[in-house]
């Protein structure tokens, strides 16, 4: 429970340092950097439930992606400040550095997998965002539809 | 005539003015399309039609004589700042909305590219500082790790900001920016240890990494413009490899200086 916590607010610390740095809108960082940690939850349990990384990774940033959506419609603002902000924790910084570690000390089969790990994590990333757009507005159109039908009936 | 002209001019340099704005600042290009489209239907104009990429910005719409006005705004990215995106995205829908009138759009419009950027000076450095310092935490890292982590984030940053104001160009800020992050810990892991180092370097090299124009490369290609989302990730791919190369050096001269090969 604690290491979770842990995960949760080192990953939202960490996004709203980086939303700052964006010079993103003042009222956009608390819950920014909160769907930010929520989404780096789910991946964390994800792993901790034993799926794969990279599928906790496509789980974790479509979760983070519809979530940004949500909230960029509530607080009508531009969708791109939550987005980016839900995907930051993913950015395989960890990864890009190992792979330039074990290039650098000549081991390079480990250095080539650890560069591959990290190109999966940024397609992982990428699908996960395109998907939950994808999904948000799927979703987004179907209650519009029913909204519109129950005002016509 | 000649006020009718002037008024059709000024529509295109509102136009112009709101997607270069936009696409300076770092939002994606379907973005810059759309809103310079609805506001030139806001204000009544025909036929508007505009097309933008990363380093440019056209614009074409009908005038009241029937006669077509077009121009070309050449884009120099100023940096990231989301605030100003957001705030011309908010003026666009207020116009739309018919909440403000053409005169008050283009004030805010012009008040918004006059307004200094939050935040800078010393809370940028603590930005830079929190980004880094939460996200060695994140990368397994201890309390140690995070205080060290912050020092580096907060001297990077300020490397950062030093470069930017003697105009440096980005590229050269991001190598050196990703070399001093993975040297100073390093270094300390060198002379004092009881320091996780890869927790530290990868938390340090978080601001730097290109999470922006990976949103950006996705959502341009989601709407299918497939010009400006290969530009976004060539940015993207081309800012990680920077950032690798520059972790690349730093710890291969503390390698070189230790006495081993690089």
């Amino acid at each position: 429970m604690r290491e979770l916590l842990l995960a949760f607010l080192s990953s939202a610390v960490g996004t709203l340092g980086f939303a700052m740095l964006l010079h993103a809108p003042k009222r956009s960082w608390l819950p920014g950097s909160l769907v930010a940690g929520a989404a780096f939850l789910v991946y964390d349990l994800l792993v901790r439930t034993g799926l794969s990384e990279a599928s906790s990774i496509l789980f974790g940033s479509i979760f983070g992606s519809i979530l940004a959506q949500i909230l960029a419609r509530k607080m009508k603002m531009i969708s791109t400040v939550f987005v980016t902000l839900s995907i930051v924790s993913f950015v395989p910084g960890l990864g890009l550095y190992r792979c330039m570690m074990y290039l650098e000390s000549d081991q390079a089969s480990l250095g080539v997998k650890a560069g591959v790990d990290a190109m999966i994590c940024i397609a992982m990333i990428t699908l996960g965002l395109g998907v939950g757009g994808f999904l948000y507005r799927m979703f987004h159109a179907l209650v519009e539809g029913w909204k519109r039908k129950a005002q016509g009936t | 005539m000649e006020k009718q002209a002037n008024r059709a001019f000024d529509a295109l340099g509102f136009l112009q003015l709101a997607g270069k704005m936009i696409m300076e600042y770092g939002g994606e290009t379907f973005r810059v399309e759309e809103t310079m489209q609805r506001m030139g239907c806001a204000f009544g104009l025909e036929d508007v039609e505009s097309f933008a990429v990363p380093s440019g910005v056209f614009v074409s719409f009908r005038d009241e004589h029937g006669q077509v006005q077009s121009g070309v705004c050449r884009v120099r990215r100023k940096g990231t700042d989301l605030k100003k995106v957001d705030e011309v995205n908010r003026i666009s829908r207020m116009l739309v909305g018919g909440e403000i009138t053409k005169g008050e759009a283009y004030a805010r419009l012009q008040q918004i590219e006059r307004e200094k950027p939050f935040p800078t000076g010393i809370p940028r450095l603590l930005a830079g500082g929190l980004c880094a310092g939460g996200f060695a935490v994140m990368f397994q890292g201890g309390v140690q790790d995070a205080v060290l982590a912050f020092a580096v984030g907060f001297l990077v940053q300020l490397f950062s900001d030093f470069m930017d104001s003697r105009r440096m160009q980005s590229m050269v800020t991001i190598l050196m920016g990703a070399f001093f992050s993975a040297l100073v810990p390093t270094l300390v892991h060198d002379l004092i240890g009881g320091i996780h180092l890869e927790a530290t370097v990868a938390g340090t090299l978080m601001p730097m990494l290109p999470g922006l124009a990976m949103t950006n490369a996705v959502q341009d290609t989601v709407r299918e413009d497939m010009v400006s989302s290969v530009s976004h990730f060539a940015q993207a791919v081309i800012t990680a490899a920077l950032v690798a190369g520059g972790a690349l050096l730093g710890s291969g001269l503390m390698r070189l200086l230790e006495g081993g090969n690089i």
